[in-house]
């Protein structure tokens, strides 16, 4: 008798629990869904079908590329989105470049310096980027890396929660196998290289993923550092189509489906091992 | 945190079945420290020169006052003084501790729902964790723009009110609802964002636990209070503090969307420091503005630590 009442308590729990995850998802993916469906109709079309609201809201059965057309042809966001996928890809190779590296140190050559070093990391990454975006800008420009891939790239690169991520998961690395990488004469980058690196492909993913974030979604810093039309990425250049005197709509939408869907793709698919990773950093454990 | 093992290569910098000669040994040693030195080098002037150095030239060049035929000279606390004085700033400061007040107590209960339901074992689950997640990887220019146009008088969200029976309304032109609306284009990033990290919290619970508690004859909710959420402390605290970080730097919105307005009701920190120092061109009194700004939030995190350290 109670279990059959505990039985129908939980179906009905399941069933809220899905209702709030489809409210949710449909929370999620709508405003998404209608720029990219609105994005394949033609610029005049994109205020219709709206009073009163339809299937054809959501849907387009007649889907035309005009607006992708436009943004190619039109430059200014094709440029934009070029020097997104520069300086998102310098950022996460030169980041791995220092992070993994540095992470490896930190694990390996414990002693009380690299402990009081690894502190230091800890401190610089609770300083919020966004904050001192400000002073360094104007650092930055007395350097003359003002409208610079440099410039765009290089305070990304030092961040130390891709080292911290790395740190916890390099740990997680038997040291019988340094040990016997050692002894048959291997040298330590040699060491990184065929024995830390290969094991731990899916915290590399995951720091890889935290720079992409960072530098794809970055607004404050380029829009100090590089306001010239040809550095202008893709965030700041789709910024500025809401001030325009005349928008269209049609290219505004198609430039933020390519600039939102791209990271999300890289996003979802790294999901699973940034998960795995993060579970094992301790950090939220 | 620590997992040792580290220890064991320090005690034994000499791997090998042989004992190798002096000259050996002191050569690896300085093969070693150059490693440490190549190896952690560029991490750390990175650190250095991208964030430690700005936060303490900002700190001391607020207190340097820029004179109209150009060159600084020191003020002081001056420059302190003309921010704290000016009304824009005072009303900026109390829209943004609205905006904060309301934006992360909304965010974090709802990450905390989703990370509950999303964590449960039921067929489907997986399928609405990415779903929930995706907006976390869109950049929030994109977010803001095309909220910007479902929220304009002739958009969809108009057009939804409209099939309700409601009446349209201004969102981001009112100064009324233009706060509000921000809050919801950033919690539609936010949320997703934050899921992340309390879905693995959840997850970290030991079933044990549970079972348990069932065997006590708790029901859904007395294992929510007296299972989940203390032992999801450690990753709440740190959603908490990062997004009240996040939220307290939030600009994009602002920027693209109001400018500050309508009538100073969106005026957030972050766009009030950006205007005076690239509008007005007063870097100086932005740089006494960051600080002053900072140091509240500083507080604010501190008191959070405080309230919420684990094992206390």
């Amino acid at each position: 008798m109670s279990a059959r009442r505990s039985a129908t308590r939980r179906r009905t729990a399941t069933r809220c629990m899905v209702l709030v995850a489809a409210v949710g998802a449909a929370y999620s993916l709508l405003p998404m869904w209608w720029a990219v469906v609105s994005s394949l109709r033609s610029p005049s079309a994109i205020f219709q079908n709206l009073y009163p609201l339809s299937s054809r809201t959501l849907w387009v059965s007649h889907p035309t590329l005009t607006n992708y057309h436009t943004l190619g042809a039109d430059g200014f966001i094709g440029v934009a989105i070029r020097n997104s996928l520069i300086s998102t890809s310098g950022t996460v190779l030169l980041g791995l470049l220092i992070a993994i590296p540095a992470a490896f140190a930190f694990v390996v050559f414990d002693s009380r310096f690299m402990r009081a070093l690894f502190v230091f990391v800890l401190i610089s990454f609770l300083v919020p980027f966004e904050a001192i975006a400000i002073p360094l800008g104007s650092t930055f420009r007395s350097l003359g890396l003002e409208n610079s891939y440099l410039g765009l790239i290089l305070p990304a690169v030092g961040n130390g929660m891709a080292i911290f991520l790395l740190r916890q998961f390099f740990f997680g690395v038997p040291i019988e196998l340094l040990e016997a990488a050692r002894s048959d004469g291997a040298s330590w980058l040699r060491v990184l290289r065929s024995v830390y690196v290969p094991l731990c492909r899916p915290a590399i993913v995951g720091a890889a993923t935290i720079l992409f974030v960072f530098q794809w979604q970055s607004f404050l810093w380029p829009l100090i550092i590089a306001p010239a039309p040809n550095f202008t990425v893709a965030p700041v250049a789709l910024g500025e189509f809401v001030g325009e005197f005349q928008v269209n709509y049609g290219a505004m939408l198609a430039g933020a489906a390519v600039t939102g869907l791209l990271p999300a793709l890289v996003f979802v698919g790294a999901q699973s091992m940034f998960n795995r990773s993060l579970a094992r950093s301790g950090l939220v454990g | 945190m620590e997992k040792g093992g580290s220890v064991a290569v320090r005690n034994a910098p000499v791997i090998g079945a042989r004992q190798p000669r002096r000259g050996v040994y002191a050569r690896r040693m300085w093969i070693k420290r150059l490693t440490i030195v190549a190896f952690v080098t560029p991490a750390v002037v990175m650190l250095v020169l991208t964030r430690l150095w700005p936060t303490a030239e900002a700190i001391y060049d607020s207190l340097f006052r820029q004179s109209l035929i150009g060159g600084t000279s020191f003020g002081g606390l001056a420059n302190y003084v003309t921010v704290a004085k000016d009304p824009v700033f005072l009303k900026g400061l109390t829209v943004t501790a609205i905006f904060g007040l309301i934006v992360n107590p909304f965010q974090i209960v709802l990450a905390l729902v989703f990370a509950v339901v999303l964590s449960e074992r039921w067929r489907g689950a997986w399928f609405f964790r990415t779903v929930i997640l995706f907006p976390a990887g869109v950049p929030s220019a994109v977010a803001v723009v095309i909220f910007g146009i479902a929220l304009r008088p002739d958009g969809p969200v108009n057009g939804f009110l409209h099939d309700l029976g409601l009446p349209s309304q201004p969102f981001l032109n009112s100064p009324d609802q233009a706060l509000a609306s921000i809050i919801l284009i950033v919690s539609w990033i936010g949320v997703g964002y934050w899921v992340i990290f309390l879905v693995g919290g959840v997850q970290d619970i030991p079933t044990t636990l549970y079972e348990a508690a069932e065997i006590d004859g708790a029901g859904w909710w007395k294992k929510f209070f007296s299972v989940t959420l203390p032992l999801l402390r450690r990753p709440l605290l740190f959603v908490l503090v990062a997004d009240t970080i996040a939220n307290a730097l939030v600009f994009a919105p602002v920027q693209i969307l109001t400018q500050g307005g309508p009538d100073g009701s969106t005026n957030l920190m972050m766009y009030d420091i950006y205007q005076r120092a690239y509008q007005q061109g007063a870097l100086n009194d932005a740089l006494a503005e960051t600080v002053m700004w900072l140091i509240p939030v500083i507080l604010i995190v501190a008191i959070q630590f405080r309230l919420l350290r684990p094992n206390t």
